[in-house]
């Protein structure tokens, strides 16, 4: 086999590809071939040289290329390279998988920055649509940073949510009354017309929070809240200070 | 406007819609919203209207995950005449538990869910113009609704 390999080598290359460096990626395959073809654990070291080839051709040249090889080799191993194979595209598969997991681990972090913007205030800006993982990290990793920075104002922004269902809606609200509960209060901003319109028709309403129309807006009344000494007063007051941050 | 008198009359024909999914698990909910979504968006809906229909989707999906595991979503596009103005029809439909008290739960604030404010089914009614509901305890449930295309 090895000999035939060797002997037939140019020939063979010339058949399996046309440009020059899918050649020579055939050629070192099939000198790595017919170097372990005889010895026992062929399978095992064949491995190495089919990666080395994929990283030259694709999948369904390499397959091409082994029906090929079976075609115009006597007692060509074809069914011991297909599961070498096989259990190299499974192996790579598997890396795929782990790092598609890990990817969607960094973005679970990437996806809920909390900023701090100011002494006391914290911005959350919210993007993308929310899944209940998300949205469960999200609120896990707020209460950590309230409780860390004793932020007095956390502004929840959601100019980057496309939609609000009431799952979403159930979500913000869980979270509202989770960072009350440490004392802080919340400010609402980014809420987009049709979202509006949406959220009223579903009879989701965030009365239980401060909300402002943009992050200028809730900036705004953060200081002069801050400059005049008072703690932000919901409930009752809530209408007049609302009323005394439109005079800014 | 569909209307069933009985649950073994339902006999949805998948090749008059122009999108039918399966909802099974949570990612699903997020690709009907988008396919609705877009689907509104190419018929020419107002923002307001494309939101309306994606929300109305998402929390029927929402439904169908959260009480029945499997269903399916199917939407179209209904003409009555050329050029006329058009509309858009979404089933629901799962072969889940059923629902006990449809009223209550049309009503909203009504929940069998925890973790849940029970406006579902009564914000879907608001945000579509025509809702149609059956559901039977045991065999399960089909939500039909429509939205219209406003003339600007």
């Amino acid at each position: 086999m090895k000999d035939i390999v060797i002997s037939r080598l140019n020939e063979l290359v010339n058949e399996l590809a046309k440009e020059e460096e899918k050649k020579k990626a055939w050629e070192d395959f099939l000198v790595d071939f017919a170097e372990v073809c005889e010895k026992a654990d062929f399978k095992e070291k064949l491995k190495t040289s089919i990666i080395n080839l994929l990283n030259h051709v694709n999948e369904k040249e390499l397959s091409d290329g082994i029906g090929l090889l079976h075609e115009k080799i006597d007692n060509f191993p074809a069914v011991d390279v297909y599961k070498a194979l096989i259990e190299v595209l499974g192996e790579k598969n598997k890396e795929n998988l782990a790092k598609i997991a890990e990817l969607h681990d960094v973005l679970a972090e990437l996806s809920t920055p909390i900023i701090q913007l100011w002494e006391d205030v914290l911005l959350v800006p919210i993007i993308g649509t929310l899944d209940s993982q998300r949205a469960q990290n999200m609120v896990e990793k707020l209460l950590e940073s309230i409780a860390d920075t004793r932020a007095k104002v956390v502004i929840i922004d959601v100019t980057g949510v496309p939609m609000i269902d009431t799952i979403v809606g159930e979500f913000l609200i869980e979270m509202f009354s989770a960072v009350k509960l440490l004392g802080s209060d919340v400010i609402l901003t980014g809420i987009k017309p049709e979202i509006a319109h949406t959220l009223v028709k579903l009879g989701i309403d965030f009365k239980m929070v401060i909300i402002k129309r943009d992050l200028e807006s809730a900036l705004k009344y953060t200081i002069k809240q801050f400059e005049e000494g008072k703690e932000i007063k919901l409930d009752k007051n809530r209408g007049k200070n609302r009323g005394d941050a439109g005079e800014n | 406007m569909m209307n069933y008198q009985n649950f073994k009359d339902i006999d949805i024909n998948v090749h008059d819609y122009d999108i039918v999914l399966k909802i099974k698990d949570e990612n699903d909910i997020s690709v009907a919203r988008q396919m609705a979504k877009s689907f509104a968006q190419k018929h020419n809906f107002s923002l307001a209207d494309v939101t309306k229909i994606a929300t109305a989707v998402s929390e029927l999906s929402r439904n169908i995950y959260r009480y029945a595991k499997e269903g399916y979503i199917y939407i179209k596009k209904k003409e009555t005449e050329p050029d006329k103005d058009i509309s858009i029809e979404i089933i629901a439909y799962d072969r889940g538990p059923g629902i006990e008290n449809v009223e209550r739960a049309v009503a909203g604030g009504y929940t069998t869910s925890e973790r849940s404010l029970g406006l579902g089914l009564a914000g879907v009614r608001r945000l579509m113009d025509s809702f149609y509901i059956m559901s039977e305890v045991g065999k399960g449930t089909i939500v039909v609704a429509e939205k219209r295309r406003r003339k600007f």
